[in-house]
Formats: structure tokens, C-alpha cells, sequence
């Protein structure tokens, strides 16, 4: 069936094939585009270099006007990824925008800066960085209580935690 | 020589006064086209442009300024979005 949610979802796809952003990858499961599998590789110059970190989209029918739940299949060691998986990112709660699509999605959890509202000009609105998520952890309120004491006090044991991370991502 | 018209065919086109490249940032579908919901273009499926410049299907921003979570707020600069009138040059917010 043909909703507005899925011809979205449609174009987004088009968009990951025709001009795919950098270090991200998607695409629907089989025989069901509100479903999306996505892969996000680490950031160079981050302790999650070359992790091939795995995440499902789940898309509901009000898209875009609701974000999609982002989730990481890939285990993390991060202060605002919970145990489960789920991120803890305001462009997904409240800052959440029904101009962003997957392509935007992704690439700002893994450069990990808000996306421009206005996803083929950047010149629209100059946004504020309140979260660097995998670059720069917000340890205000974190997910992964652990993670953010270690990234405060221990960076050279956060370091070594998130790297067993990025060797188990390449296992997946 | 003198010509009797019989019958004539006029065709005329039109499209929105705005940029071609131009594509609805919520449906991500050009102007020309309709907003998800509808099937022909032009008056049944209108543009809203607000104060802001920024302009939208009027079907897509409405349904985006009705979720509490838009906060009345355009998707692409996040001010309070409010409509240009183009006809007496005054102003409206959607709530």
C-alpha cells in the first residue's frame, strides 16, 4: 500500500542510491520499507575509527512528521547509548525535524552534529552543536552511566572499552 | 481571400512563482508535483509560504504544525511559522 510515509521512505531510498553520504549506509528490509537497516562506520580521529556499528530504523506511519526510532544492533560503549541499544539524541526527541530523512539521520549520529533543516542548502539556519554524539558525548544526562564516568575520569580506560567495541562491530 | 475560423484549441501551462528546482522539504516531492495526499497539482493542493521564506505543500505543513512537537515552529528554521497573505499583505498563524 501506497501512504504518504512510504512514498517518503521511497524517495529517502532514492536519495541513499543517487548521492550516498559518507560513512553511512541504509536501505529497507525485504518486502518492508519501514523497516530500515543501517550501518554507521566510526569516525576517523574518534576511539570508534573504523567500527562498523549496525542500527534498525523503525519507521511509523506518520512519518516524517515523527522520527523513527533509531536503535544500534551493534553493542556500544557510549554515554548516551542505553544498554538496549537506544540513543539518546535530541534530533530524535524534541528537536526533531520533518525535513530530515534517513540520509540526515544517519549522518548526524555519526558525524554527530545536527543536520541542516534544509538538507540540500546549508544556508538556511545556522544550528547551535549541543551534542557531538560519538565525537563529543553529552555526559549531562547519560544512558550509559559507566561509559560517561570512564569518559570524565579514565579516558585512556574509556578508550580501550570503546575500542573492544569496534573489534566486536567487525564479528557482527 | 477570406478565412472563416471554425473551431480553435487553446492550451495554456502554468507552474508556481517560485524557484524550479524547488522541492517541498517535507515530502521531499518538487512543487509542480502534489503533496502526498493529493492527486492534481494547482489549486487543490496549495503552497504556503511563511514570513519566513520558506514555503511548503499547505496540505504537509499543516499536518506538521497540528503535532504538538512542531511547536508551531517551521521544519526549517524553527521560528514560529506564520503565512504570508498574499492579498492584503497581512498575516496569519496557524494554530
Amino acid at each position: 500500500m501506497s501512504t504518504a510515509a512510504r512514498r517518503r521512505l521511497m524517495r529517502d531510498f532514492k536519495r541513499m542510491q543517487t548521492d550516498p553520504p559518507a560513512g553511512v549506509s541504509a536501505s529497507p528490509v525485504p518486502d518492508n520499507v519501514m523497516t530500515w537497516n543501517a550501518v554507521i562506520i566510526g569516525p576517523a580521529d574518534t576511539p570508534f575509527e573504523d567500527g562498523t556499528f549496525r542500527l534498525v530504523m523503525q519507521f511509523e506511519e506518520q512519518y516524517p512528521n515523527k522520527p523513527p526510532q533509531v536503535k544500534f544492533i551493534s553493542q556500544m560503549f557510549h554515554p548516551n547509548v542505553y544498554a538496549t541499544g537506544e540513543l539518546c539524541l535530541d534530533i530524535l526527541q524534541n528537536r526533531w525535524s520533518p525535513t530530515y530523512d534517513v540520509a540526515a539521520v544517519l549522518t548526524s549520529i555519526q558525524r554527530f552534529e545536527p543536520p541542516p533543516a534544509d538538507t540540500r542548502s546549508t544556508a538556511s539556519f545556522a544550528y547551535k552543536p549541543y551534542l557531538s554524539l560519538l565525537n563529543d558525548p553529552n555526559t549531562g544526562s547519560p544512558a550509559n552511566v559507566e561509559a560517561s564516568n570512564l569518559y570524565k575520569d579514565n579516558r585512556k580506560e574509556y578508550t580501550k572499552r570503546v575500542r573492544e567495541t569496534v573489534e566486536k562491530s567487525w564479528e557482527d | 481571400m477570406k478565412v472563416t475560423i471554425q473551431k480553435w484549441n487553446t492550451v495554456a501551462t502554468w507552474r508556481w512563482d517560485i524557484p524550479e528546482e524547488d522541492v517541498c522539504g517535507i515530502c521531499q516531492v518538487h512543487f509542480d508535483g502534489t503533496c502526498p495526499t493529493c492527486k492534481y497539482p494547482g489549486d487543490d493542493c496549495q503552497l504556503l509560504s511563511g514570513k519566513c521564506g520558506h514555503n511548503f505543500h499547505m496540505h504537509c505543513i499543516m499536518e506538521w504544525i497540528k503535532q504538538e512537537s512542531s511547536r508551531g515552529q517551521c521544519p526549517m528554521c524553527r521560528q514560529p511559522f506564520e503565512w504570508a497573505d498574499q492579498n492584503n499583505e497581512s498575516a496569519g498563524q496557524i494554530e
